[in-house]
């Protein structure tokens, strides 16, 4: 019983738990998730099981850098499995590092994002999964620059934004990259407004290419 | 892990194949053992069912 309630706290210290942010990339998820998907950064993996349960997905994938997360996410795989659902298969790794080309229709992130000074990192798992450096971009940039290798033809990308990141840049980013991009949720609140953009390729080359 | 998911991992050095070693299975799923890297040599434990893809240099910090 201690025990439990030790992992329990262990968990909640070294796992980010779902907020309102998991919730808004959840709800783009279900609406816009096909095909083979990934969660990049899945913390507790509850986003990767709102994709097994309700989006017209086939394959669930959630990679954490956090090997606490990976633990986590692998355990509501084996639960939704044995309720019938789809699984999540938990690998540890850095963004889209051990992907193959194309192996995904959907790819989702919600990056650790709070800008922070570099004085004031408190290096544990749980700093990892909120802190995005000192731009906030320090994980989405990275991503957003390697995420069109892993995705299949016709695939497309569900990332979360908050404006204390700075949407503008998020943007130039994405369309530097060669992604179309489209606004498919948004939130505001007292501090921050949060969107998800699908990313998305086709339209942008042939429009590069008319230009 | 399942075997299946193979099918979309790469070492993640140089996007090469891995080969799978397995210690341990329970029927589909894969509890321990090693991916190789085919040209890089680089070894990734799989441990509790759960394949650790990170690179070498990031691998350390439990």
């Amino acid at each position: 019983m201690t025990d439990d309630l030790a992992e329990r706290r262990g968990m909640e210290t070294n796992v980010y738990q779902p907020a309102e942010d998991s919730a808004l990339l959840a709800e783009a998820v279900v609406d816009h998730a096909r095909g083979r998907f990934l969660e990049v950064g899945t913390g507790s993996g509850w986003v990767a099981e709102r994709a097994a349960r309700d989006a017209e997905v086939t394959r669930v994938v959630a990679s954490d850098v956090n090997p606490h997360a990976c633990e986590s996410a692998r355990e509501r795989g084996a639960a939704l499995r044995a309720e019938g659902h789809l699984g999540i298969e938990a690998v540890r790794a850095n963004l889209v590092d051990p992907f193959r080309d194309g192996a995904f229709d959907t790819v989702a992130f919600n990056p650790p994002y709070l800008p922070t000074d570099p004085d004031n990192e408190w290096d544990d798992w749980m700093e990892s999964a909120l802190s995005g450096g000192e731009s906030g971009r320090k994980f989405l940039n990275p991503f957003v620059d390697d995420v069109g290798r892993v995705l299949a033809d016709g695939g497309r990308v569900l990332l979360l934004v908050s404006s204390l990141t700075g949407f503008e840049e998020v943007v130039a980013r994405v369309e530097a990259r060669g992604f179309d991009h489209e606004t498919v949720v948004q939130e505001s609140y007292p501090f921050e407004t949060l969107s998800v953009l699908r990313l998305t390729r086709g339209s942008a080359s042939k429009s590069a290419a008319e230009e | 892990m399942k075997e299946s998911l193979m099918d979309i991992l790469c070492d993640p050095l140089d996007k090469s194949d891995l080969e799978l070693q397995v210690t341990e299975r329970d029927g589909d799923e894969i509890l321990s053992g090693t991916l190789v890297g085919t040209v890089t040599g680089e070894e990734y434990p799989i441990e509790d069912g759960i394949p650790n893809l990170l690179p070498p240099d990031m691998r350390d910090d439990e």
